[in-house]
C-alpha cells in the first residue's frame, strides 16, 4: 500500500514537471488524457471486472458534467464540491439504471446506455434547467496568483485533472484489488458458481456499474471543466465509441492500460486532421475520418487481440518452456 | 374521440416500422446471442443505397427491392465477414463475453463512418410513394395518409413472408432449430452456420424495409436510424426479446403509446417516455410480455 502511494506521488511529481517543460497545446492534451484515463478506467471496471457492456458511457459521464456544471453555477461552491457532486449524481442515476438494467442478465445494460446516449439531445431540450442544445456554462476560475502570471488556465486545468485522475485510478485500482473487484472477476468468470458461493451476483453487478457510473460522472466534470461547457453535443455517441475503443484497445481488463488508451483516443484527432490534410476534402474527411479510424480500431482489436494487447505477448512467452 | 382514433391509426403505422426493426434485432438475438446494434448501420447502408436507385429511377418500390437486396447482403457479409471470424477468435479471457456486442458498436461506427465519406451528412429526402395529404373525414382531414396505408400494407406483407418462411418452410424449420438447439440441428444435418447467415440476411433485408419505410416520410442522414433502433431494441426487450410475435405486437404497443404521447404531451417526451417504458418493462417483467415462466436460457 505504501509502496503504491509512493509510485502514485513519483508519477504526479514527473507530470508536474512535464506540465512546465511543454507547450500549451500539449498541456491541453495532457488534461484531456487525464480525463480519458478517469473514463477507461469506469469502463474497465465494469467491462474488464464485472463482464458488462455499456454502450454510453458517454451519457453517464454526461450527467456527472450536467451534476458539477449545476452545483457550481447554483450554489456558488468551492469547485472541489463541484466535483464531488458529479460523482454522486452519476453514482445516484447509476445505481437507479442499474437497478432495471443491470440486475437483469443478457444484452440489456447495453442497450438501455446506448438508448440513452442516443436520446441525451433529447433529454436536455427537455428540461429547461440543463439549457437545451447549447448546454450550461462550468467556469472553474482563473488559476490562483500565488502562481505567478506565467501560470496559464490551460496549466490550471492540466493540474486539476491530473491531480483527480491520479486520486480516481488510486482508489480504483484498490477497489479492484479488493474483494469488490474479486467478486466482480467471480460472477464475470461464472455468475451460477459465484452465487454458489454466496456471492448476490445481480446486487454485485449493479453495484459495479453505479461505481463505473460515478467514476464516468467525475471523468464528465473534468471533460466539462477542460471546455468549460456542459452541452449534449459534447457527450454525444462518439465520445461513447472512442470509450469503448480506448479501452478494448488497451486490454479491457487492465487498470495500467488506460493510460495507454487515454494516448491514443488523445491522438486519433490529431492523426486524422494530419490525414485528412493529406489526402484533401477536408470537409467530408475531419467529420468523418476520426469515426473511421476509431471503428476500424476497435473492430480489429475486438477480434485480434480481445484481451489486449498485452495478453498475446503473455502467451507467445508461455509458448517457450524455460528448460 | 375522432383524435383517439386518428392517433390509433398513426400509431399503427409507426409502430408496423418499429416492428420490422425489432423483428430484425430479435432474429439476430435468437440465432447469435447478441444484440446486434449494428442494425442501424446495415438498415442505414440499404436505405442509402435505395434512396440513390429510387431517385435515380424516381421509383420508390425499385429503391424498397435494392434496399431489400442490399440489406440482405451487408447482412450476410457482417455475419460472415465479422462473426464468424470473432467466434473464432474471441474465445477465452475476460473479453470473451462481451466482443461480439462491442463488435456490433464497431461495425455500427464503421458503416456510420463510410456512408458519410460516400454521401456527406447532408439530409437526403425520397419521394413518398404515395400522397401525404390526410384522408378527409366530414369537413376536415386528418393526419392519417395514403402512405401511412401504403407502410402498414407492406409491414403486413414483409411479416407475413417472414412468418411463411419461418413456418411452412424447411429453411424456417432449420433456423428455428439451430437457434433453440444448435448442437442438435447440427447432429441432425443443419448446417449451422450457414443457417445462421441466412437468419443474418433476412434480418437484414427487413431492416433495410424499416429504412426505407421510415425515411419515405421524414430525412435521411447517417444518424437518422438510431432513433429506430433503440426503439426496436426496446420493442424488443417488450417482447422478450425471444419472441418474433412478442417483438411486433410490442412494437405496435409502442408505436401507439408513443404516438398518444405525441398528440396528446409534445414532441419532447416522446423519447422519454419511450425510456421510461424501457425501465419499467425491465423492472417488473425482464422477460417480456410472451415469457411464459420458463427459465432465460442467455
Amino acid at each position: 500500500m505504501r509502496k503504491k502511494i509512493a509510485i502514485f506521488i513519483l508519477i504526479g511529481w514527473v507530470l508536474l514537471i512535464i506540465g512546465d517543460r511543454v507547450d500549451e497545446l500539449r498541456v491541453y492534451q495532457g488534461a484531456q488524457m487525464a480525463m480519458y484515463t478517469i473514463a477507461l478506467a469506469s469502463i474497465v471496471l465494469l467491462t474488464g471486472y464485472s463482464g458488462q457492456v455499456s454502450l454510453g458511457n458517454g451519457a453517464m459521464m454526461a450527467v456527472g458534467g450536467y451534476g458539477a456544471a449545476l452545483t457550481l453555477n447554483n450554489l456558488g461552491t468551492p469547485i472541489w464540491f463541484a466535483f464531488l457532486m458529479a460523482i454522486v449524481t452519476a453514482s445516484l442515476f447509476g445505481a437507479l439504471l442499474g437497478a432495471a438494467a443491470a440486475r437483469v442478465s443478457g444484452p440489456y445494460l447495453a442497450g438501455t446506455t446506448l438508448a440513452l446516449a442516443v436520446g441525451l439531445p433529447a433529454i436536455a431540450n427537455q428540461f429547461a434547467f440543463l439549457g437545451g442544445e447549447p448546454g450550461l456554462f462550468f467556469d472553474v476560475g482563473f488559476p490562483p496568483e500565488r502562481f505567478g502570471d506565467e501560470f496559464t488556465q490551460y496549466k490550471w486545468f492540466f493540474w486539476i485533472a491530473s491531480f483527480i485522475a491520479l486520486i480516481a485510478l488510486f482508489i480504483t485500482s484498490n477497489i479492484l484489488s479488493s474483494r469488490f473487484g474479486r467478486t466482480w472477476r467471480a460472477i464475470r468468470g461464472n455468475s451460477l458458481a459465484a452465487e454458489l458461493c454466496g456471492v448476490h451476483s445481480s446486487r454485485m453487478k449493479v453495484l459495479a456499474f453505479t461505481v463505473s457510473s460515478g467514476l464516468a460522472g467525475l471523468a464528465g466534470a473534468v471533460l466539462a471543466m477542460t471546455i468549460s461547457l456542459v452541452a449534449p453535443g459534447a457527450y454525444g455517441l462518439a465520445l461513447s465509441f472512442a470509450l469503448v475503443t480506448g479501452a478494448v484497445l488497451a486490454g479491457i481488463s487492465s487498470l495500467p492500460g488506460v493510460v495507454l488508451g487515454a494516448i491514443i483516443l488523445v491522438f486519433i484527432p490529431e492523426i486524422s486532421v494530419a490525414l485528412a490534410d493529406r489526402l484533401g476534402d477536408a470537409d467530408k474527411l475531419n467529420n468523418y475520418l476520426p469515426g473511421l479510424i476509431v471503428s476500424v480500431l476497435l473492430i480489429l482489436s475486438v477480434i485480434f487481440t480481445p484481451n489486449g494487447p498485452g495478453e498475446n505477448l503473455r502467451k507467445h512467452l508461455h509458448k517457450k518452456p524455460a528448460h | 374521440m375522432q383524435k383517439v382514433i386518428e392517433t390509433l391509426l398513426i400509431g399503427l403505422s409507426t409502430g408496423s416500422i418499429y416492428a420490422l426493426m425489432s423483428l430484425a434485432l430479435v432474429l439476430v438475438w435468437r440465432s447469435t446471442r447478441v444484440v446486434n446494434f449494428a442494425q442501424a448501420g446495415q438498415a442505414m447502408l440499404s436505405t442509402y443505397i435505395g434512396f440513390e436507385i429510387a431517385s435515380r429511377s424516381e421509383i420508390f418500390w425499385l429503391g424498397l427491392v435494392f434496399a431489400i437486396a442490399a440489406g440482405a447482403l451487408v447482412g450476410a457479409g457482417v455475419d460472415y465477414f465479422f462473426m464468424r471470424v470473432l467466434f473464432k477468435h474471441a474465445t477465452s479471457g475476460p473479453a470473451a463475453v462481451v466482443a461480439p456486442v462491442i463488435a456490433t458498436l464497431g461495425l455500427l461506427g464503421l458503416i456510420r463512418s463510410i456512408v458519410g465519406l460516400t454521401w456527406g451528412g447532408e439530409f437526403k429526402s425520397i419521394e413518398a410513394p404515395a400522397s401525404t395529404d390526410g384522408f378527409s373525414v366530414g369537413d376536415g382531414t386528418i393526419p392519417f395518409s395514403d402512405l401511412d396505408v401504403l407502410i402498414i400494407a407492406t409491414v403486413s406483407i414483409i411479416l407475413i413472408a417472414v412468418a411463411y418462411i419461418f413456418q411452412r418452410t424447411n429453411l424456417g424449420l432449420a433456423l428455428r432449430a439451430s437457434a433453440y438447439a444448435p448442437e442438435i440441428a447440427q447432429l441432425a444435418g443443419i448446417r449451422t452456420a450457414r443457417t445462421r447467415t441466412i437468419g443474418w440476411s433476412i434480418a437484414g433485408a427487413v431492416g433495410g424495409v424499416a429504412g426505407m419505410l421510415v425515411t419515405s416520410n421524414n430525412f435521411l442522414s447517417p444518424y437518422s436510424l438510431d432513433l429506430l433502433l433503440v426503439f426496436g431494441f426496446i420493442a424488443a426487450v417488450i417482447g422478450g426479446l425471444e419472441s418474433m410475435v412478442g417483438s411486433v405486437i410490442g412494437a405496435l404497443v409502442l408505436g401507439i403509446g408513443l404516438t398518444f404521447i405525441l398528440n396528446y404531451v409534445g414532441t419532447s417526451l416522446v423519447f422519454i417516455g419511450g425510456f421510461s417504458v424501457l425501465i419499467l418493462v425491465l423492472l417488473i417483467k425482464p422477460d417480456g410480455i410472451m415469457a411464459k415462466g420458463k427459465a432465460r436460457r442467455a
